[in-house]
């Protein structure tokens, strides 16, 4: 009957330990794995004892390494390249995500303007739309409308400088994955963002207006540092999609601009699937977006209007 | 220091009109109190003056100089919120700073200036600590302190008190009271609590209804008041109001109503016969009514006390006068039984009487 009878009975340990095995397990075998050789892993109940290695990752890092993994005779995988891409994009689409949503849910909460409620309810539906619906759209988009003349003048002028045939258009570069990714998480920040600003006192705003703050600089020295916890939230969620986001970034990067989780899939061929660098370099991309969120993390304290007002 | 000029100041939330024309002076160096019931208006009056609710038709001048279409923080004004308002993320040194940091003025004065303000209200030992960490009354310094830091011209204080206990808001009052008297500041606090409107103001304004009632020191608006609900308003234990007729009896003019008959003094009957209307309300305080066993009858109420409620020196007594209640304010010395029929002489200066349709004294 009471709470404490409930928490010891072993029915209760039991569907614990099934959602420990189902949440840490993969992320184990995928760990073992990325220190087996591909006959290891692929070979059954024989594989459980094996000789650990490194090459996994010596290949999969082979563009970053100082030295020359041996048995490798061509890196082919350019890991610290796509690494780099994905932190592009991720960082740069989570600020920007956090700086117009913010500024967006701040309007919608506190400003009063017709069909206010219409855009709130209309955001959230927005997010409703599935990215693949997107896909076939943004990618005739970004290729074909969205371009730069190569002969006109600042089109060219990037051509001069880059290189390159063709128009300069959105499709294949930085900007265009980071645009699409903002529209996706866009919705969602400012929905969640949007709790947390009215839940800043209106007498603090008033207060700072009284002291002689103006409209930018009440929302940011006043507002801004009070639903920190909110953005904190919103910017693991946001950077967790960004850099997971496997669909988009397939069709929108060229070469140069692709982002790890293509780069994992690009070891898949008819011929040959590489379960063990997939499993390496896995490992490898989980890190990051565990960094961050231990660092966003922190940010998220309960009571930070505590001591503003009142009651 | 500025002088505050409201004008035919009209307040309208869509349909509803709140206030129905708002004139009002506030001299210099003046400590203002607007006081009334919730809903009265005056909370929105300040924050009006102060620039943070439009003005929907009327005009606001300071120092002869319109107002109403600046911003709140181009008016030169400080204000102390009910809710305190500070700013949570900061520490008390920054919140009181705030204001003179968005001015960029240089570090050194800021800093001068903080100490001297914290020193003020005593809260030299805190200034690193943040809001959450301080006690009530901690924190209705800092907000006192942070307006006082602003060194602005006219200081707004909207029910500063009013989340305090009891204890500590008679101790915070007396504080007010003398830190009004050391700045010299155009100041407006609006309140619904008569007692601190009394103590602190140098004038009250009384509102009601969206409307002022009546202005004046206390002692004017004490002694004279204008109508019924400035009368009641202020003073405590309220005002005794009983119904009754003006009726001439060989020659003196009596108030009759039901359970007394009081002769009207020479002063008061020469009033009382202007009176259109025989029908008129009786108004004694409390404190005007005294156990006197043998005075005339024509002086004095019967009354039956029902209850005693021994507050320390002085004793409240619930009576009855008829149908009607009336309380007495007397020493608690005097030895009284419930239940019992007394008379009680009532201070015939210090009788008001008001028009019974119209409610406004005679």
């Amino acid at each position: 009957m009471s709470a404490p009878t409930q928490k010891n009975s072993p029915a209760f340990f039991a569907v614990i330990v099934l959602l420990v095995i189902m949440s840490v397990g993969p992320v184990i075998l995928m760990f073992v794995n990325s220190f087996k050789l591909d006959v290891d892993i692929i070979s059954g109940t024989s594989g459980l004892i094996f000789m650990p290695t490194i090459q996994n990752y010596e290949t999969a890092l082979c563009d970053v390494l100082w030295y020359e993994p041996e048995p490798l005779d061509f890196c082919a995988l350019k890991f610290g390249g796509a690494f780099k891409n994905s932190l592009i994009i991720a960082l740069i689409s989570t600020a920007l995500t956090l700086v117009i949503g913010s500024m967006a849910a701040y309007a919608l909460v506190r400003f009063r303007f017709m069909g206010r409620d219409t855009v709130s309810a209309t955001t959230l539906m927005v997010r409703m739309v599935p990215p693949a619906v997107l896909l076939v759209p943004v990618f005739g988009l970004w290729n074909n409308e969205f371009c730069l003349d190569r002969d006109g003048l600042i089109g060219g002028a990037i051509r001069d400088m880059f290189g390159g045939r063709g128009d300069v258009c959105l499709a294949g570069t930085h900007t265009g994955i980071i645009v699409i990714y903002v529209a996706m998480n866009l919705p969602f920040v400012i929905w969640i963002l949007q709790s947390f600003i009215v839940q800043v006192p209106r007498s603090l705003e008033e207060a700072a207006r009284v002291d002689g703050a103006g409209p930018f600089q009440v929302f940011f020295k006043v507002v801004l540092p009070l639903i920190k916890p909110g953005l904190a939230a919103a910017a693991i969620f946001t950077f967790r999609i960004a850099w997971n986001e496997y669909l988009l970034a397939s069709a929108l990067s060229d070469r140069n601009t692709k982002t790890v989780p293509i780069l994992i899939v690009n070891n898949m061929s008819e011929f040959n699937v590489e379960w063990g660098v997939i499993m390496a370099t896995g490992m490898l991309l989980a890190i990051p977006p565990i960094i961050f969120t231990l660092f966003a993390s922190r940010q998220i304290i309960t009571g930070m209007t505590a001591g503003a007002v009142k009651g | 220091m500025p002088q505050i000029r409201l004008e035919r100041m009209v307040k309208r939330y869509g349909a509803v009109e709140v206030l129905h024309g708002i004139d009002l002076e506030m001299q210099d160096n003046e400590f203002t109190v607007l006081v009334g019931p919730s809903g009265c208006g005056k909370s929105t009056t300040l924050r009006m003056i102060a620039g943070l609710e439009d003005v929907s038709s009327g005009e606001i001048y300071v120092d002869g100089k319109p107002v109403k279409h600046l911003e709140p923080k181009d008016r030169d004004l400080a204000m102390v919120f009910q809710d305190y308002a500070l700013y949570p993320h900061m520490n008390v040194a920054q919140n009181i700073s705030f204001a003179l940091r968005l001015q960029k003025r240089p570090k050194s004065e800021i800093d001068a200036k903080v100490r001297d303000v914290a020193g003020m209200v005593g809260l030299t030992d805190f200034l690193g600590r943040k809001p959450g960490a301080l006690s009530g009354g901690q924190r209705q310094r800092v907000a006192m302190a942070r307006a006082l830091a602003k060194d602005s011209g006219i200081f707004l204080f909207d029910e500063p008190l009013s989340n305090l206990d009891a204890k500590l808001r008679g101790q915070m009052r007396a504080e007010l009271a003398l830190m009004s008297q050391r700045v010299e500041k155009n100041m407006i606090y609006v309140t619904h609590d008569q007692i601190e409107a009394m103590t602190l103001a140098d004038r009250i304004v009384v509102m009601h209804g969206g409307y002022i009632q009546q202005q004046g020191t206390p002692e004017e608006l004490f002694k004279r008041p204008v109508n019924k609900f400035v009368a009641g308003f202020l003073g405590m234990p309220p005002m005794n109001f009983l119904d009754g007729r003006i009726e001439d009896k060989g020659g003196a003019l009596f108030v009759t109503g039901d359970g007394f008959s009081l002769r009207l003094s020479p002063e008061k009957a020469a009033i009382a016969r202007m009176a259109q209307n025989p029908d008129v309300i009786l108004g004694i305080r409390p404190s005007d009514l005294s156990y006197a066993p043998e005075a005339a009858p024509e002086t004095a109420l019967t009354l039956k006390v029902m209850v005693s409620e021994y507050i320390g020196a002085q004793s409240v007594l619930m009576c009855q006068c008829g149908g009607q209640s009336v309380t007495v304010e007397m020493n608690s010395e005097t030895p009284m039984a419930l239940g019992e029929t007394l008379q009680f002489e009532a201070n015939a200066a210090r009788i008001h009487l008001f028009d019974k349709t119209s409610e406004q004294a005679i």
